[in-house]
């Protein structure tokens, strides 16, 4: 692409238009050709699959060894809009993916505030903040398992109770949320630290000079100026918590009684345990829907109000 | 940037839905194909996970493989908590070991979707004659084009039992049941009625501190309530479904389905005759408790009996007791299986490995690994299982009383139980929601559950 932008401009425009739209059919060609090695895995392993996903969703697929799948149009959709328990794992996977990314999002605002300080052992602690994000999910989903042990925990040895985190039914999603916080921070606060980091100096120097207090400095310097890092990392935390899936498997396999069944934990379900593998496509095709509804939504809205 | 983001945030959701969705039918081999002369390979997933029983299990595969060198089997471990998933992902990608441990009720699925091997006309004679009628009936499921076939060779059955303090029996002055004459449900709640009373409750490990504390006579550690429930409630003719005759299989809660569920509900809330710590444990959580004397029975099925002896401090004394029984002394049976993957390359060789490896001695030796009872009547006559020791007379004994559990041949049976069975008697044994709202739930929710797989 480069090399065809310095090409010099033609002489004539008469004969140029001509040689131009050539010249742009061969641009266009040697750009898919450039192209090429990188669309072929992307098509292999993204989109093939993805289409396939999509067209599943409309059949009536079930993961047997003699079962004849057909065409079904909609109706694994009307099925799903009928399904009181795909209503309340969406409600659950709502609850989930708002709370986490909210909280993850203030807490790790605090960190990376704190770690840009002029701290001592500040490199001690910036590396210590991280170390969540070098375990994988089942890792950290047996580790909180031990923590809310209900005989053994830590949890409950410290408060002296005896309760059963994970099997009550009013506890279990408070108790996963804790776990999808502290699991989600590190990224978040590495980005948001990143970002404080690019605030320029000399907009906190103006602003003192004018005596403003730590709190206006932060509301009105600060946050505007993060905004964009912001943005990206909520959304990105959104998307990620949304379709969180061996974390929780590991932590409560969706128990007590379905209070901790998230969406993704649903369609596997389907899938897997059930094998109604068309009826689990729609439903991660729907999954989909609506988080690009929602982040379209949020993405559109910011940046109108950027501009 | 952001609408870079936002691209990147449909790739990756594109992608998950895209990994969501399984494709069916894989075809492949499951088992590497061996040139003539060379040893052919099988691959054996067993279940076993109680340190005697692993034990069992791999010498009795290194005692084939010595003696059969042309039948190599590998000994794969694998889980009770996982065994169905990791099977259907198995099954579809075709690398499902050659024979499988699992147990009757998962086998009607996997069956009806053409994954197991039909072994009626492969069972040798003497297995098929060693093990009896009503044993074969739990693995004989529909196989998804009309008839019938035999899934699985059962070897391990669970009965319910009680498992008593015997010094808070003996202290109580109730009759003692029998395996000829076991106590009623009427008997069985008088006499839990007579276990409560405020009581020194053991507080240290040693057994030597205690303190005054409430008594009870029974606990129902009910975490996975509905295969106890269901098994049980045959005891009053309760089966849970039924099939008209237009062959739709329904969900039913009449009288007899009531009754194990309300007497059980007595106990723990009219009676409070029942611990309710043990409620939301698991089967073997609540032993810690029943050494400290806290409650003096457990209904528990057969094979506690090892957790028991093993863990029960020095000088704590126990018996086995049979179950209660109402109008009949029936219990529902499910069976652990050995069954042939249908994609297994080399099915002859593997049914002699089964034979070999539920004949009558290693079927004891098993049942003794499990603490459970064998279905082989050779084995059953074992003396090692048959003695008076750690209950197993009486635990032999209620294998008997056993026949097949109506819920086997249900087809979504899993579904029903995990989405709203075990809810809704969670619930109702934790006295969050009536009986009715019980019959109510487990039918009109229930039925939509079954409706799917009887399109």
């Amino acid at each position: 692409m480069t090399a065809t932008a310095t090409r010099p401009s033609p002489p004539s425009p008469r004969r140029g238009t001509r040689r131009r739209r050539r010249a742009g059919a061969r641009r266009t060609r040697e750009m898919w050709l450039l192209m090429l090695p990188a669309l072929v895995p992307v098509a292999l392993f993204s989109v093939g699959p993805l289409l396939y996903g999509i067209g599943l969703a409309f059949t009536d697929a079930r993961n047997t060894r003699n079962h004849e799948t057909s065409f079904v149009g909609l109706q694994n959709l009307t099925d799903l809009l009928s399904d009181g328990d795909f209503w309340s794992s969406f409600r659950i996977g709502m609850i989930w993916a708002f709370s986490v990314t909210a909280l993850q999002f203030a807490a790790a605002l605090g960190l990376a505030l704190l770690l840009n300080q002029d701290l001592r052992f500040r490199g001690v602690a910036r590396v210590l903040a991280v170390v969540p994000w070098a375990m994988p999910p089942v890792v950290i989903g047996l580790m909180w398992r031990l923590v809310y042990h209900p005989d053994a925990g830590i949890l409950n040895s410290v408060l002296g109770t005896h309760v059963n985190w994970l099997a009550d039914f009013s506890l279990a999603l408070p108790a996963i949320i804790v776990v999808g916080v502290w699991t989600g921070m590190p990224q978040t606060t590495v980005v948001l630290l990143a970002g404080l980091q690019g605030v320029p100096k000399e907009l906190y120097e103006a602003v003192e000079v004018d005596g403003a207090s730590p709190w206006r400095r932060f509301w009105h310097i600060t946050l505007p100026q993060l905004r964009p890092v912001i943005v990206a990392i909520t959304s990105l935390d959104f998307v990620w918590n949304i379709n969180q899936f061996g974390l929780v498997y590991v932590l409560t396999q969706g128990g007590p009684g379905g209070q901790t069944r998230l969406p993704m934990l649903f369609a596997y379900e389907e899938a897997f345990r059930y094998r109604f593998a068309g009826y689990a496509s729609m439903l991660g095709v729907a999954m989909a829907i609506v988080v690009l509804a929602v982040l379209g939504l949020y993405l559109w809205r910011q940046m109108r109000e950027t501009r | 940037m952001r609408i870079k983001s936002a691209l990147a945030a449909a790739a990756v959701l594109a992608l998950a839905a895209a990994c969501g969705s399984g494709g069916g039918g894989g075809q492949s081999s499951s088992s590497s194909s061996s040139a003539p002369g060379e040893a052919v390979k099988l691959n054996f997933l067993s279940l076993a996970w109680q340190k005697e029983s692993v034990a069992a299990n791999k010498q009795i595969v290194d005692d084939w493989n010595k003696a059969n060198p042309g039948i190599q089997v590998t000994y794969v471990q694998g889980s009770w908590d996982n065994v169905n998933d990791q099977l259907v992902t198995q099954f579809a990608g075709g690398t499902a070991p050659d024979v499988i441990h699992n147990e009757s009720p998962a086998l009607s699925g996997f069956a009806a979707d053409g994954y197991l091997l039909d072994l009626t006309g492969k069972l040798p004679a003497e297995l098929k004659s060693d093990i009896p009628q009503p044993a074969w009936d739990t693995v004989t499921f529909d196989d998804g084009k009309g008839g019938n076939g035999v899934y699985g060779v059962p070897f391990l059955q669970e009965s319910q039992v009680i498992i008593a303090n015997k010094k808070l029996l003996d202290a109580s002055g109730v009759r003692v049941p029998t395996p000829d004459n076991p106590w009623t449900w009427d008997e069985f709640s008088e006499a839990a009625k007579k276990m409560t009373a405020k009581r020194p409750i053991v507080t240290s490990s040693s057994g030597s501190g205690t303190e005054t504390g409430q008594g009870y006579g029974v606990a129902w550690a009910m975490k996975s309530p509905v295969n106890k429930t269901l098994n049980l409630a045959l005891n009053f003719g309760g089966t849970f479904f039924q099939t008209g005759a237009d062959g739709k299989t329904t969900v039913k809660v009449g009288p007899e389905e009531r009754e194990v569920l309300q007497r059980i509900h007595d106990q723990l809330y009219k009676d409070k005759s029942a611990d309710p710590a043990a409620l939301g444990q698991g089967t073997a959580d609540p032993l810690p408790a029943f050494f400290q004397d806290k409650f003096a029975m457990l209904p528990a099925g057969v094979y506690l009996r090892q957790q028991v002896a093993e863990q029960a401090p020095k000088g704590f004394e126990w018996v086995t007791l049979p179950a209660p029984k109402g109008t009949t002394a029936e219990q529902g049976a499910v069976s652990q299986t050995l069954s042939i993957a249908q994609d297994s390359k080399h099915p002859d060789e593997a049914m002699k490995f089964i034979a070999y490896f539920l004949n009558g001695e290693n079927q004891a030796k098993l049942a003794k690994g499990d603490w459970l009872l064998p279905t082989s009547q050779k084995a059953a006559a074992d003396p090692s299982i048959t003695g008076k020791e750690n209950g197993w007379d009486v635990a032999t004994a209620s294998a008997k009383n056993l026949v097949v559990a109506p819920f086997l041949k249900v087809k979504g049976f899993d579904e029903w139980k995990s989405k709203v069975a075990t809810p809704v008697l969670q619930e109702y044994y934790a006295n969050k929601i009536s009986i009715d709202d019980v019959a109510k739930r487990l039918v009109e929710d229930g039925n939509k559950v079954l409706e799917r797989y009887q399109r």
